[in-house]
């Protein structure tokens, strides 16, 4: 077990003396790196791992998107007719894949001097098999200190200094001295300071200690817990290590209380996306609607729908009948594709709203001051529609992929936000203000509130009260649809989603004060932070979600109609 | 109470009926087989491509003269993800409809409800699922993958390549849970210490170790603080995830994992419960890279495969089943399992010589039951569980899975908990 890790070690070691060297002189190791990598590819699957392990004592930064292109199955090997076996990637081209020789970069030509075009779907790739791919990756690390990317080059940095191997120092010095990135600066710091922990001279280690808890280095509070507990270590070292331990502990604490918060207004804002909707059906029309997750639904496979046509179409069977929406075929990196989601949202408002409409028109207008008759006929309403989304789309769940800029994360000060979470945060305040505006400001809101308020007076003053029922229920229904949409980027879309937030969404609204914006935001905000709290506290998630149902009970004995009670045309009368 | 005893008297009434027609139609020259799955409710996503591939094995078997001469006539009933009509159901196949043999469950819960039927009734019960292990019926074979061909590769293959840090995730319920207890052990015995152990450890009063890891409920769907816990935990660079999440609640997993900028470079995630059949309706793309640990891929290249593969999307296409899904099909590793077993006790049958339970039992604990199918060679061992090849996945954009560990030829040993503690 042991004699594998000290060989790649020792490998490590010689690779690292010289990487710094031949990165410098990169060209004339090229096509000598070139050469050896053709050579692996040809070679039989016991010699593979041998060559690429000793390539890593000379690693060309070409090695780069070789290997990465054999780990991805992109190298392929042309049996040319004079019977030569010429190994060659693909690389991606404006119109393709274009192949493109390993030994020496030249494009693939065939004997008649022309390109050689490959199918992908029926050549064979040269495989690439655990042992061949960790050989690999020490090369890779060793070039990634090197990457263009700055975080990369972070993650290569902080790998590198983790292993605490005292030949690093040199290489890292090295970079430090070019290194223009401020971060990627101060982790090449850590990283030195990482290795000097080890160093057997106790001033060295002081001073290490010092630098990480100047950083607040979040990886190496185990090392230097283990330091501070040693007892083989002089009294100074141990204190210095005590003091960074609880200063770094100190910022983790910090971390996790903004992180928190951060999660906690994030959820808040997942709910208050999911109950606005219901805030306007159950809260300002007294209209108890089972069917509201399922409006969301239609939403989630509207964006669905929308990202398919904007990829290669989509293939539906309803009830037995095949349907093939075909689509526009952009390519999935491309920023045209990534933008697939901002025509989802307008899609996805009005088709949730279509079916409000639908639905107000056929069952709901019967159903006004009857509160419930409308519960019991929206339920069964919302069996019908999850019926009909399995015939429609499958049992299985639809599978929507995020847009690239909706992915990763940024952090400030250690606390990682990830975009779509922020996304939520702006997309939960734009439609709470979006909403409060038109209903405020515009002559649309100021018939809703007064039909809501009064109908009869309303009707009096000419008001067409049922146009404005049907409008308010289909903007409910559209916020509905928007909230679908948004869940589509961080969980499922299935026929039976719309189960999972229904209760969610109407306990927001009850414990708010059914009837009131104001309270459907506070309550969400506060119901998301609860869980959050308590879920970090706790560090059970079971219990947490426990634990936030009982308070809501409790609060409900205290307050019977939320937050903000209001008088208006809700259940009591 | 009337009314309620009028409807059971009924129901056997209607049970008893259907059990009495059907021989008529049978006559002698078919032998009845038991067919158990959740055709409705939460499980049907994943156990109905079950019930496809053992009715394909069937009408396989059938076309070239059946066992023993006799044609198969499948007994399909439906669980309906519910346990105890699981046992209900076991028992009418058993004591009504007296099939030879029983094909079924998926979930842990839903063979350990039945289990006291078939032992009652000294029925026969393959099991295609991989599960925790701890149990060995006499009336039941695992074709399954027991924890030792599964769980354990994975942290082997994890082991080896370099990982030093363990995050145990899973859904709150006895698989996802005993499993997690028996690699905790594991890695303790190989010699990673407790604090590199994440997710935490929930002890009784005793100081006993009741379970490792951290648990949400079915169908959970917020992963915030876990996943921000997961990224501090590999903020060293050396960390990886054993998931055992089932179901629904990988999506969310996966789509917080990948938009928090965890990649499978920094620290991969190796799922139990994701095969090629649950890929397809998961964002695959936010799955690039990550594990998966089965008896069998879709994308094992070898001629039994390929025929397999071939064979049963044509049968798809013209099968008469009401309600089957014939395009976008694919086959994973409890489908393969599933046809194996059928495969295993027709052998066992021939060489028995005969249907009866006790018989074949012997047959196969003879050691000598073998079925080269398409994940290879399968043998059942003297404890009802079978030894075969298990194989390491990359997860990639497709769906499929890219092979890149076989571990040849694995011995079953159902009985880990307690094997591995290291004083």
């Amino acid at each position: 077990m042991m004699r594998p890790y000290v060989q790649r070690s020792l490998c490590l070691v010689a690779a690292m003396a010289m990487t710094f060297a031949s990165l410098v002189q990169a060209d004339e190791s090229e096509s000598s790196a070139r050469q050896s990598a053709a050579r692996a590819i040809l070679a039989s699957e016991s010699e593979q791992a041998m060559i690429v392990q000793d390539m890593a004592a000379n690693p060309s930064p070409i090695l780069g998107p070789i290997f990465e292109a054999w780990q991805r199955s992109q190298v392929y090997i042309y049996e040319a007719p004079d019977g030569a076996r010429i190994p060659f990637m693909l690389m991606p081209d404006g119109s393709g894949s274009k192949a493109v020789r390993i030994d020496n970069g030249e494009p693939l030509v065939g004997p008649n001097g022309a390109p050689v075009v490959v199918d992908e779907a029926t050549m064979k790739p040269v495989e690439t098999f655990a042992k061949l791919r960790r050989a690999m990756r020490s090369t890779m690390d060793l070039l990634a200190l090197a990457d263009p990317a700055p975080a990369t080059r972070q993650s290569a940095i902080l790998k590198l200094g983790m292993k605490q191997s005292p030949e690093a120092l040199p290489i890292l010095n090295a970079r430090l001295a070019r290194e223009q990135d401020k971060a990627v600066k101060n982790g090449i710091l850590d990283a030195i300071a990482i290795i000097n922990l080890a160093s057997p001279d106790p001033k060295m280690q002081i001073d290490a200690l010092n630098q990480l808890k100047k950083s607040n280095s979040v990886p190496s509070r185990e090392l230097v817990a283990k330091m501070a507990a040693d007892e083989k270590l002089s009294p100074k070292v141990r204190a210095a290590a005590a003091s960074t331990l609880k200063a770094i502990d100190n910022h983790l604490f910090w971390v996790d209380f903004f992180g928190t918060m951060f999660r906690g207004v994030s959820l808040g804002s997942v709910l208050l996306v999911v109950a606005l909707g219901l805030a306007i059906t159950f809260g300002l029309m007294g209209v108890i609607n089972m069917a509201h997750g399922e409006i969301m639904v239609v939403g989630g496979y509207a964006t669905y729908l929308v990202q398919c046509i904007f990829g290669t179409g989509v293939a539906l069977a309803p009830f037995g009948i095949s349907v093939n929406i075909p689509g526009f075929g952009f390519d999935s990196n491309s920023g045209i594709y990534q933008s697939y989601f901002l025509f989802a949202l307008p899609v996805a408002f009005f088709s949730a709203a279509a079916v409000g409409v639908l639905l107000e028109r056929g069952v709901i207008q019967f159903l006004y001051r009857r509160p419930l008759e409308s519960l019991l006929a929206t339920w069964g309403v919302s069996l019908v529609m999850q019926q009909l989304f399995r015939l429609i789309f499958g049992p299985a769940n639809a599978p929507v992929y995020s847009p690239a800029w909706l992915l990763g994360s940024f952090s400030v000060g250690d606390v990682i936000m990830n975009y779509n979470r922020v996304f939520v945060i702006i997309f939960a305040v734009a439609i709470v203000v979006g909403t409060s505006l038109l209903l405020a400001k515009t002559p649309v809101g100021l018939l809703i509130r007064a039909v809501m308020q009064d109908r009869t007076t309303a009707a009096c003053m000419g008001v067409r009260t049922r146009k404005v029922n049907t409008l308010t229920f289909a903007f409910g229904s559209g916020l509905a649809g928007l909230a679908g949409a948004f869940l589509s980027q961080i969980g499922n879309i299935g026929p039976s989603t719309g189960q999972t937030y229904i209760v969610d969404s109407f306990m927001v609204v009850v414990v708010g004060g059914v009837g009131n914006l104001i309270g459907t935001v506070i309550s969400a905000l506060g119901i998301g932070t609860l869980d959050q709290i308590l879920q970090t506290g706790l560090r059970n998630p079971v219990i947490g979600k426990v634990l936030v149902l009982v308070g809501i009970i409790l609060f409900l004995q205290w307050k019977p109609s939320g937050l903000f009670a209001t008088k208006g045309r809700g259940l009591e009368n | 109470m009337k009314l309620s005893q009028t409807l059971q008297a009924m129901a056997v009434g209607a049970s008893l009926l259907v059990g009495t027609m059907a021989p008529v139609r049978a006559a002698e020259d078919t032998v009845k087989v038991g067919v158990l799955h959740s055709l409705s409710g939460t499980m049907a996503i994943s156990e109905t491509s079950l019930r496809d591939v053992l009715l394909f094995a069937f009408d396989e078997i059938n076309a070239k003269g059946g066992v023993l001469g006799k044609k198969i006539e499948p007994v399909v009933v439906d669980g309906a993800s519910n346990w105890p009509l699981f046992a209900e159901k076991a028992k009418q196949l058993l004591e009504v409809d007296k099939v030879a043999v029983v094909f079924g469950c998926w979930t842990s819960v839903s063979r350990k409800s039945v289990l006291p039927v078939f032992e009652k009734n000294n029925g026969l019960l393959f099991y295609p699922v991989q599960y925790e292990g701890e149990e060995l019926s006499k009336n039941i074979f695992y074709t399954a993958e027991a924890v030792n061909q599964q769980a354990i590769p994975a942290v082997d293959y994890l082991l080896a390549d370099g990982r030093k840090k363990f995050y145990l995730i899973g859904t709150d319920y006895v698989y996802p849970q005993t499993t997690n207890l028996v690699l905790l052990e594991y890695l303790l015995s190989k010699g990673v210490p407790i604090e590199n152990i994440g997710g935490g450890l929930r002890k009784d009063e005793a100081g006993k170790v009741i379970s490792a890891g951290k648990y949400t409920p079915f169908g959970h769907t917020d992963y915030q603080q876990i996943v921000a816990e997961i990224k501090q935990f590999a903020a060293t660079g050396d960390a990886c995830v054993i998931n055992t999440i089932n179901g629904d609640s990988n999506v969310p997993f996966f789509k917080e994992f990948a938009a928090s900028g965890l990649t499978a470079a920094d620290c991969p995630v190796v799922s139990m419960s994701l095969s090629e059949d649950e890929l397809r309706s998961l964002p695959t793309k936010d799955l690039v890279g990550h594990l998966g640990c089965w008896a069998y891929f879709m994308s094992i290249d070898s001629k039994e495969n390929a025929a397999f593969k071939k064979n049963f999307f044509d049968w798809l296409k013209t099968a008469k089943v009401q309600g089957i899904e014939r395009t976008n099909r694919v086959t994973c590793s409890p489908m393969v399992l599933s046809y194996d077993g059928v495969y295993l006790w027709k052998a066992a049958v021939e060489k028995a010589g005969s249907f009866d339970v006790d018989k074949v039992r012997e047959v196969l604990e003879s050691g000598k039951i073998t079925f080269d199918g398409p994940n290879g060679l399968n043998t059942v061992e003297k404890n009802h569980h079978t030894k075969k090849n298990t194989y390491i996945g990359e997860t990639k954009a497709d769906g499929q899975f890219k092979i890149v560990e076989e571990f040849k030829q694995v011995y079953p040993e159902p009985f880990l908990k307690g094997t591995f503690v290291k004083e």
